[in-house]
């Protein structure tokens, strides 16, 4: 399957918000990168597949034809489409401008948990002064 | 078959990981020589994919819990067509450990006794006094952070680390159970919260603890047991694939047929077999382990093998608040937990026995467009909108169900496909009972509540997590009724001298909270028993708590 559809069905899952900053997945050209992804699973004949299955004229479709066409494919073949949603996503969102874009909107920093980790303030046992109230209440065999 | 033939030992172990592990070092610490055979093999934390920028993709695919979407080649295959639940486990030295959420909680009292009081299931041959030396024991192994004094359990021993720190979302919660009236209490938590702990770090609240810990704050047999274990002379060979338990003659357990990284067979005798490769694997291979003298199976007679499955059926519900609650810190499954509807005796719903409400922190972006232990996000123009209310927005809370064993869910073979070494498929035939079904509703109900009084403006239900069969439990039970328990309450299965059982196999009832520490007590218990040892006193706190 050509890398033309694979980017306009990344482009109709996550068409991005130009507004808000956040791109389209095709337009970045994430297309070979998920591609690649799905090789290294063993999927690449399922996903090629999948994109096969779409209608004959989707690369020519109007837009409203083409998302008719995915939805169809999400109400028919719910595992395959599955499938074409982790790649999707999957490619998108560990995208390293992406992630970007989820700093600048969310304050989420691009980089991995470890080893920097998080703060949080230690537990605070006066939180639990009022069920420490509470009689026992498990029961006894 | 010929094979390579090990040096005999006292004890072989099937299984490395919380029950096998518990076990190994138990027996070696009797003085038995101790092999023990996983088909996994060692994994090194300290490289955890939690460091790397794609570490998103790894947890949703190479680490995932389900193996079929893991597809490691130390998996063996499993047939899930008939189950609404999908398998979740994890091959390696370690076992499931490596890939938990370290959520440490007891089993209650009632729960040993369900038959007794409340006519429904399968009581324990022992009860909890039994255990509880046992669960101290293993709480100073895996160490374990929390707060003593939880009015919904027994008393027990101060906890040697503080509680895990909550989280804006969970600190929401717990203000709103107060409201409410209810119960809640930070989880006890097999992490590591001790600036000096024993060359284990300090958490630093990353989140995702199921990728493994490279700090070696979050407990796993790997670091906590198997050391122990090793240094006590036990011998583990990884990467060993077992392709069946042989008998003699008469039926006796002789030896173990597996084979190396290589293909290459060995045949590892020993006077005690020892089974703890979890409620699925140990009776697929008592099923598999055919001979004249066992030809349904091993224990079989009774066709009770693989039968009484139980998992924890579980809902998640969702809230979505109208502000950022900040970035996902904080071990993802371990900050409180309620017990509120734990216990039958509530007059307020029309089920028996009842449930736990876990808090679940939030997710990594892809986690959460992909949804996981939650819905997914819509595909199309609404997408990112949607992401931006939900991503730092969310925390979850579980109903953990009490399953309650019946004879129709169960493993048995599938011999359209093989392992390795030949050993066919495990085929999962499960269906959420009606009892199970009433828990589920009523919790999701409660959960709701709580979400909306913490002030949620969205509530999203998952009405039955599909990834959540993470704990098989009762498929070779131990019970005093020969026709009815495979397994005596001292571990030893009853038609095969010579093996034993001590994983979550065992458990005639399943509790409505995480399994593990119930699991590891009753696998040293057991250990002490099968090495002839007296086992521990019964917990000092019972005389205490009878004042109750």
């Amino acid at each position: 399957m050509s890398t033309d559809r694979l980017t306009i069905v990344l482009d109709r899952l996550l068409p991005g918000d130009p507004g808000a900053g956040w791109p389209a997945a095709g337009a970045l050209g994430l297309a070979d990168k998920a591609r690649d992804m799905a090789a290294e699973r063993g999927d690449a004949d399922r996903l090629a597949g999948i994109l096969a299955a779409l209608p004959a004229d989707f690369d020519d479709a109007s837009e409203a034809d083409q998302i008719a066409g995915l939805k169809a494919l999400e109400s028919d073949r719910s595992d395959d489409f599955d499938l074409l949603i982790l790649y999707a996503y999957g490619v998108y969102y560990t995208d390293p401008r992406v992630r970007d874009v989820v700093e600048a909107r969310t304050g989420y920093p691009n980089r991995p948990p470890q080893p920097e980790g998080y703060k949080l303030p230690p537990f605070d046992e006066r939180l639990l002064d009022k069920v420490k109230e509470r009689p026992p209440f498990w029961r006894r065999p | 078959m010929d094979a390579l033939a090990d040096p005999p030992v006292d004890a072989v172990i099937v299984g490395a990981g919380a029950a096998g592990a518990a076990v190994a070092w138990r027996l070696a610490k009797a003085g038995l020589s101790v092999s023990v055979l996983d088909r996994g093999p060692w994994l090194n934390q300290q490289e955890a994919a939690n460091s790397r920028d794609d570490w998103e993709w790894v947890m949703c695919t190479d680490h995932h819990p389900d193996p079929g979407i893991r597809k490691a080649q130390a998996d063996y295959p499993v047939t899930a067509d008939d189950t609404p639940i999908r398998p979740a486990y994890y091959a390696g030295i370690g076992g499931s450990t490596l890939h938990w959420g370290a959520h440490f909680p007891r089993f209650h009292p009632s729960d040993f006794k369900t038959y007794s009081l409340d006519g429904v299931g399968r009581d324990w041959p022992i009860d909890y006094w039994d255990l509880e030396p046992y669960y101290d024991l293993n709480d100073q192994i895996m160490g374990v952070s929390g707060l003593a004094g939880d009015p919904a359990n027994p008393t027990r021993a101060s906890r040697a680390m503080p509680p895990v720190p909550l989280c804006a979302g969970t600190h929401r919660l717990a203000e709103a159970a107060d409201r409410l009236g209810w119960h809640w209490w930070p989880s006890d938590s097999a992490i590591n919260l001790d600036q000096d702990g024993q060359g284990r770090a300090c958490c630093n609240q990353c989140g995702p603890c199921g990728m493994g810990c490279p700090r070696h704050a979050r407990a796993s047999t790997d670091i906590t047991y198997w050391p122990l274990a090793v240094e006590a002379g036990v011998t583990v060979r990884p990467e060993a694939t077992v392709g069946r338990i042989e008998t003699d003659d008469d039926g006796r357990a002789r030896s173990v047929l597996w084979r190396d990284r290589d293909g290459a067979w060995h045949r590892q005798l020993a006077d005690l077999i020892v089974l703890a490769a979890n409620g699925m694997g140990t009776p697929r291979l008592m099923l598999h382990s055919t001979s004249a003298a066992h030809p349904d199976g091993i224990g079989n007679r009774s066709d009770q093998v693989g039968r009484h499955l139980m998992h924890h059926p579980t809902a998640l519900v969702s809230g979505v608040f109208g502000e950022s609650l900040g970035p996902p810190a904080g071990p993802f499954a371990c900050a409180l937990y309620s017990q509120e509807f734990y216990e039958t005796d509530r007059p307020d719903r029309d089920a028996m026995r009842g449930y736990q409400m876990q808090a679940i922190r939030g997710q990594g972006p892809l986690g959460t467009a992909l949804g996981g232990y939650v819905t997914r996000l819509d595909w199309g123009r609404d997408h990112h909108r949607q992401f931006e209310n939900s991503f730092q927005h969310t925390v979850s809370l579980t109903v953990t169900t009490e399953d309650l064993p019946e004879p129709e869910n169960r493993v048995d073979l599938d011999n359209r496909a093989e392992d390795a070494a030949g050993v066919p498929a495990a085929r999962l035939t499960y269906r959420v009972s009606e009892n199970s079904q009433r828990l589920l509703n009523h919790g999701i109900e409660r959960t709701t509540g709580w979400l909306r009084e913490a002030g949620a403006v969205e509530t999203k239900v998952t009405a039955l997590s599909r990834q959540a069969g993470f704990h098989f439990l009762g498929t070779v039970a131990m019970g005093e009724d020969p026709d009815r328990f495979v397994v005596d309450p001292t571990g030893r299965v009853r038609d095969c001298p010579g093996l034993a059982v001590v994983d979550g196999s065992v458990f005639p009832s399943a509790g409505g909270v995480n399994p593990t520490s119930t699991l590891q007590a009753n696998a040293l218990r057991l250990a002490d028993l099968l090495a002839g040892q007296t086992p521990l006193p019964r917990g000092r706190a019972e005389a205490r708590d009878a004042t109750i």
